[in-house]
């Protein structure tokens, strides 16, 4: 599934690194796609993507695309927010559990008090001069334009 | 070693909660070390112990704020401190007093010294709450794939709040009963930082922090100080003053940081229920043993969770029992005597070791007018990240 890909001006409050293995994340996540790291030993899935398995321990792993649809197990809008961040307060982070069974913090595209947990979203790009993020919207916010 | 032996806390001293350094720009009294100095004497001086005597001492570690850095070893020198055990400085987030605690009292334990002190000093309340949040903003989530999003250390609490509600049913106002509630306790805490009564209709009428948590339901920035001195039980039967003894401990990690990245119950805190679990067991007693329980809880629903995760109450049933009093001065079930991280205060790296020092107070008859009544056996839980890991003590009046 190809993500929606939003221009944002300007830079990220603060940016993620990006090493030589987590480069491959963040590059695709930039062409709108969400993938993450299997263990090739026991299967486990992880999110954000590892070295290691956290479950066997298992130092081999393979690339994976995710689904970018997942349902919400909880929010809360911030409004007392570091320094970097306080221009853009109140916005609203959100705990996703992806349909491929992974859970990621991520934020909410756009305040809305509709989204309440259980809520349906999917997982957009937000695509700044420095690099991208990506953010969740309920399903019924962007039922046209997400491929 | 001598495991047999019981570590017991034989004397303790702290400064209030709140604010320690001036408004204005009068001149301070003293920088942290000063505090925490005039803390420890009077913790040794209660008991008649010299500076040579103590053989294991391990600080939390100093928050950010703190200029002077190699402070364990500064802090040391400043007090003719000279230990031959241990001298140390922890830190994991929340649980970092209850962690200083736990090596003060192995050392005891393991017979490497006779007396070791637990303590710290935090004076973080004079600088800007904006910088504070920055660099929380590194301690909270992953910081390449989680901290991008503008995560702050209660927005977990909030998550839990707002997952909590949605599968409960229960009222906002329920939960916020837990504010008002520690008003109650700490109005006979002189060392509480907030001391006057608080109404429901004011804790649900305050601006969002991180909604659904309002400003009262989450804790003001404070400064404190503390120590505990800790040795055999023998040796404080010896010296013949007032003591506590630690009966069970438990210790317990979930795993994860803060979240976990395959879905899981936030709300449940299995790490506080294993880890009283253990600590009751090693103790020999069960909750219905307990005359009070002091839990690390920054936020008004995090006492919820783990009153429940401890197994006070059932699920969904810790905000209504706050609301119906349970927890309160007269309940059935005394929470958080001291007031908690809400009312008592919270400087995180100290706020264990303020709870211990309540249980301690309780269990020697010194709480005033928050006394229970023939309170004989307590426990203290603390906790790291979203009670990703907690540690719990059940600590007794010896018989």
């Amino acid at each position: 599934m190809t993500m929606k890909v939003v221009r944002k001006t300007g830079s990220m409050p603060y940016s993620p690194r990006i090493n030589q293995f987590t480069q491959t994340f963040w590059q695709r996540l930039a062409e709108g796609e969400l993938c993450s790291t299997r263990c090739l030993s026991c299967h486990r899935l992880s999110f954000p993507p590892r070295q290691f398995c956290p479950g066997c321990g298992h130092r081999h792993s393979e690339w994976v695309a995710l689904s970018a649809a997942g349902t919400l197990y909880a929010t809360t809008t911030v409004h007392a927010a570091p320094g970097q961040f306080m221009e853009q307060t109140p916005y609203t982070l959100a705990i996703v559990d992806l349909d491929d069974g992974v859970r990621l913090l991520t934020r909410l595209q756009h305040n809305d008090e509709s989204a309440v947990p259980d809520t349906r979203v999917a997982l957009l790009v937000e695509q700044y001069d420095d690099g991208c993020l990506f953010v969740a919207e309920p399903e019924h916010e962007g039922e046209d334009s997400i491929g | 070693m001598n495991v047999a032996e019981r570590v017991a806390i034989v004397s303790a001293s702290a400064t209030p909660v709140g604010r320690l350094t001036p408004r204005d720009d009068r001149l301070w009294d003293g920088f942290d070390h000063d505090v925490l100095g005039g803390v420890v004497l009077d913790a040794l001086g209660q008991i008649g112990i010299a500076n040579h005597q103590i053989g294991s001492v391990v600080f939390t570690a100093p928050p950010p704020p703190t200029r002077q850095l190699g402070f364990a070893t500064f802090m040391c020198a400043q007090l003719g401190l000279r230990p031959n055990a241990q001298l140390a400085q922890v830190q994991e987030m929340g649980i970092t007093g209850g962690l200083a605690f736990d090596q003060a009292a192995s050392d005891i334990l393991l017979g490497r010294a006779d007396y070791a002190l637990a303590l710290g000093v935090a004076i973080q309340s004079q600088g800007d709450a904006t910088q504070a949040m920055d660099h929380s903003l590194r301690v909270v989530g992953d910081v390449d794939f989680q901290s991008p999003f503008g995560m702050t250390p209660i927005a977990w609490y909030a998550f839990d709040m707002c997952r909590y509600l949605h599968e409960t049913g229960v009222k906002r106002e329920d939960i916020a009963a837990v504010a008002c509630k520690s008003r109650q306790w700490s109005a006979s805490n002189p060392l509480a930082q907030f001391r006057e009564p608080l109404s429901l209709e004011q804790v649900l009428s305050q601006p969002p922090v991180v909604a659904p948590l309002g400003r009262l339901d989450v804790p003001a920035r404070a400064d404190g100080a503390i120590c505990l001195v800790l040795c055999t039980e023998r040796r404080a039967q010896a010296l013949g003053v007032p003591y506590v003894v630690v009966s069970g401990r438990g210790f317990a990690s979930e795993g994860f940081h803060q979240i976990g990245d395959h879905p899981h119950d936030m709300t449940a805190f299995p790490a506080a229920t294993a880890a009283t679990r253990r600590a009751l067991g090693e103790a020999g007693k069960t909750l219905d043993q307990l005359d009070l329980a002091e839990l690390y809880a920054p936020c008004t629903i995090t006492e919820v969770l783990v009153s429940e995760a401890c197994g006070f109450f059932g699920r969904g049933e810790g905000a209504i029992a706050a609301r119906e009093g349970r927890t309160a001065p007269g309940g059935d079930t005394p929470i958080n005597t001291s007031g908690g991280c809400l009312a008592r205060g919270h400087p995180p790296s100290l706020t264990a070791l303020y709870g211990l020092l309540e249980l301690r107070e309780q269990l020697l008859g010194l709480a005033g007018d928050r006394q229970i009544n023939a309170a004989e056996c307590g426990l203290h839980v603390c906790e790291l990240g979203n009670y990703n890991a907690a540690l719990s003590h059940i600590v007794e009046r010896p018989a």
